[in-house]
């Protein structure tokens, strides 16, 4: 028998707090599809995308319809293209990335990630390919995602790939111009890239991953909010050792909701389940904000002096709940700052209380990175490399995922808005300090070696 | 060894249970399963209990009516039947939740387009304290819903009852429930 307590808090959770399951992603592996023949190729993608997610859809909305629990992304990811298609050249890879639009459209889902490479330690013939073909199969779809991997802690960082996607998304940005460099929003680059990410953009399905898995994302931020300011509204002296426990209680209640749910889907498409994936990922809803939560818990707003100490407490109560409420915890684990996908933090950098600087030392301690950043247009290709390596170089020494999603708008200065729709939202472009000050740096290329921390054997 | 049902009905105080269980000692009846409930001001409880098989019904009822009716307490004593006219089919369990300002005929409204699909209550619990406001006005069904039931069917048909009736609903299964609040 279920007590009053327990059904009223979680219909009010569905009604007001936004209790959702963020994404459920397939991943679908595509190394079975390979062909020295890339129509042949593109065939058999398409079949197997085609075979393998037909009931993707149908299935997260059954499910969520059974729980009362909407599933509100439903997504695949696939192999890394870079190796599934290594022997392509890059306008073929361009059409690989049209055949995977078409196919996600056919499936009627909203992204597809795996057009990536791994080149944290070098580059191989199919990885300089992909790389080269990302601006355009970005500026040409509307589902395809991207991500290159250029750095991880038992590697160090491959600064030629990174001078690259520093480049990369210079062109990227120029193909879309006309929509604000949408091209980029599409487009990670990472430090020690885990290989079963829900989340859209970095999505990949790992070479030692099965051949298709059910990888989930949790509830947003809304719910957390809540209940932080439901215990204030309670108790205004709760300190911040107890409200850590309310955020983990929350944790706890949202992992469990999508583990339920991903399991589910995975029953109903047989396919087995891989992880949750604990990140706390914001939408550009009111109430469904990272930004919000800090001011719940006292802060003017994010990117104020107490910014990075309140971001480590909050990460580290969701991972803690969410790891007592699954054993099969993966992907990103931890907070999103997205600046345009969360209308609190564009504000906070609206208004100038979030600064470059301040957003860096703040993915030290949660698990994303520079997320959604928007940039003046003229940004350069190096200044952006190096922004890109000063992350790499967080994830690398601390032994973390890192990764950056960095948007220079054509034609628009620092202060202007950007706006991208949807969940992608809109942001006021932040000031970049001492661009061209790193040219020579980056020009000299070459690998930062891997640090002590990688001799763990 | 024969099964009776004996349920009691009253203004609430100490000793119902205690008075209960005595006569039921007294008369070596052993008791299997007890389920009490309090609404406002009104005690409710049923027992089941096997009795020995000389022991008459009628007579343990005398004696229970004689030492509950200067509590002014109503008892109901009847035979229990191995198997009943109906059996239950393969099911699922559900919950289903309403909140809506209070009016005539909530209950009837919602669980007439139960017993339409077959659907069986199993615990309920409502609240209706009047007024306007939503969370003073409560229903809260669990229900086993067969199987085979058509449930974009039932859904449907809940929708356009609730709209009638001015009531939100949820209709969850409930293992929703189990996986957020236990462990």
């Amino acid at each position: 028998m279920l007590s009053r307590r327990e059904v009223l808090s979680t219909v009010e959770m569905l009604k007001s707090e936004h209790l959702d399951v963020r994404t459920v992603t397939l991943g679908i592996s595509l190394f079975d599809c390979a062909s020295h023949d890339p129509e042949h190729f593109k065939k058999n993608i398409r079949d197997k995308i085609r075979l393998v997610a037909q009931g993707l859809v149908r299935t997260c909305n059954e499910v969520g319809d059974r729980y009362g629990v909407p599933v509100v992304n439903k997504r695949i990811a696939v192999s890394p293209i870079a190796v599934a298609a290594g022997s392509f050249a890059p306008s073929e890879m361009v059409h690989i990335a049209r055949t995977m639009d078409h196919a996600a459209e056919e499936v009627g889902i909203d992204f597809i990630g795996g057009f990536s490479a791994l080149v944290e330690k070098g580059f191989a013939r199919g990885d300089r390919a992909l790389i080269e073909a990302i601006p355009e199969a970005l500026a040409t779809t509307e589902r395809v995602c991207a991500s290159v991997n250029v750095a991880s802690t038992r590697a160090g960082i491959n600064m030629d790939a990174v001078w690259l996607m520093g480049r990369t998304i210079k062109e990227a940005a120029r193909l879309t111009e006309k929509s604000n460099g949408i091209a980029c929003a599409k487009l990670c680059v990472f430090a020690n890239i885990p290989q079963d990410v829900p989340f859209m953009a970095g999505a990949y399905l790992g070479v030692g991953e099965p051949d298709a898995v059910i990888n989930v994302g949790v509830s947003g931020p809304g719910v957390v909010k809540k209940a932080i300011d439901r215990a204030r509204a309670a108790n205004p002296r709760l300190d911040l050792g107890q409200l850590s426990d309310i955020i983990k209680k929350t944790a706890f209640k949202v992992t469990r909701v999508g583990e339920l749910i991903g399991r589910q889907v995975a029953l109903g498409l047989n396919v087995p389940f891989g992880v949750v994936d604990l990140s706390l990922a914001p939408t550009p809803n009111v109430g469904d904000s990272v930004g919000e939560i800090f001011q719940s818990l006292g802060l003017k707003s994010i990117g104020v002096p107490g910014s990075t100490a309140l971001l480590a407490l909050l990460n580290d109560a969701v991972k803690k709940g969410g790891a007592f409420a699954s054993s099969y915890v993966g992907g990103l684990s931890g907070a999103f700052i997205p600046v345009s996908e969360d209308r609190n933090i564009a504000e906070a950098v609206r208004k100038g209380h979030l600064s470059l600087a301040k957003l860096e030392a703040m993915t030290s301690v949660c698990s994303v990175g520079l997320d959604m950043v928007v940039m003046p247009g003229d940004t350069s290709a190096e200044t952006i490399a190096a922004i890109i390596a000063d992350e790499m170089a967080i994830g690398v020494i601390n032994n973390k995922t890192t990764a950056a999603r960095l948007i220079p708008v054509p034609g628009k200065i620092a202060g202007e808005k950007a706006f991208f729709g949807g969940l992608l939202g809109e942001a006021t472009i932040i000031p970049i300090p001492g661009d061209g000050g790193s040219k020579e740096f980056i020009s000299l290329g070459g690998s930062i070696p891997a640090p002590t921390r990688s001799l763990i054997n | 060894m024969k099964k009776i049902v004996v349920s009691v009905l009253g203004y609430d105080r100490p000793g119902i249970v205690a008075s209960v269980s005595k006569v039921m000692f007294e008369n070596r009846c052993n008791i299997e399963d007890v389920s009490q409930t309090i609404l406002q001001t009104e005690f409710a409880g049923v027992f089941i209990a096997s009795i020995p098989e000389e022991l008459q019904e009628e007579d343990l009822l005398s004696c229970l009516e004689e030492r509950l009716a200067p509590m002014d307490l109503s008892v109901l004593l009847k035979p229990m039947r191995a198997v009943g006219d109906w059996m239950a089919p393969e099911r699922a369990p559900f919950v289903l939740t309403t909140r809506g300002p209070d009016r005539l005929g909530l209950v009837v409204g919602i669980t007439e387009v139960m017993v339409r699909f077959g659907i069986n209550i199993t615990n309920l619990k409502a609240v209706f304290r009047g007024g306007e406001d939503p969370l003073r006005n409560i229903m809260i069904y669990e229900v086993d819903i067969p199987l085979e039931t058509d449930h974009h069917g039932f859904r449907e048909a809940l929708q356009e009852r609730a709209r009638e009736l001015g009531l939100e609903f949820n209709l969850q299964h409930r293992d929703i429930f189990e996986a957020i609040h236990r462990i």
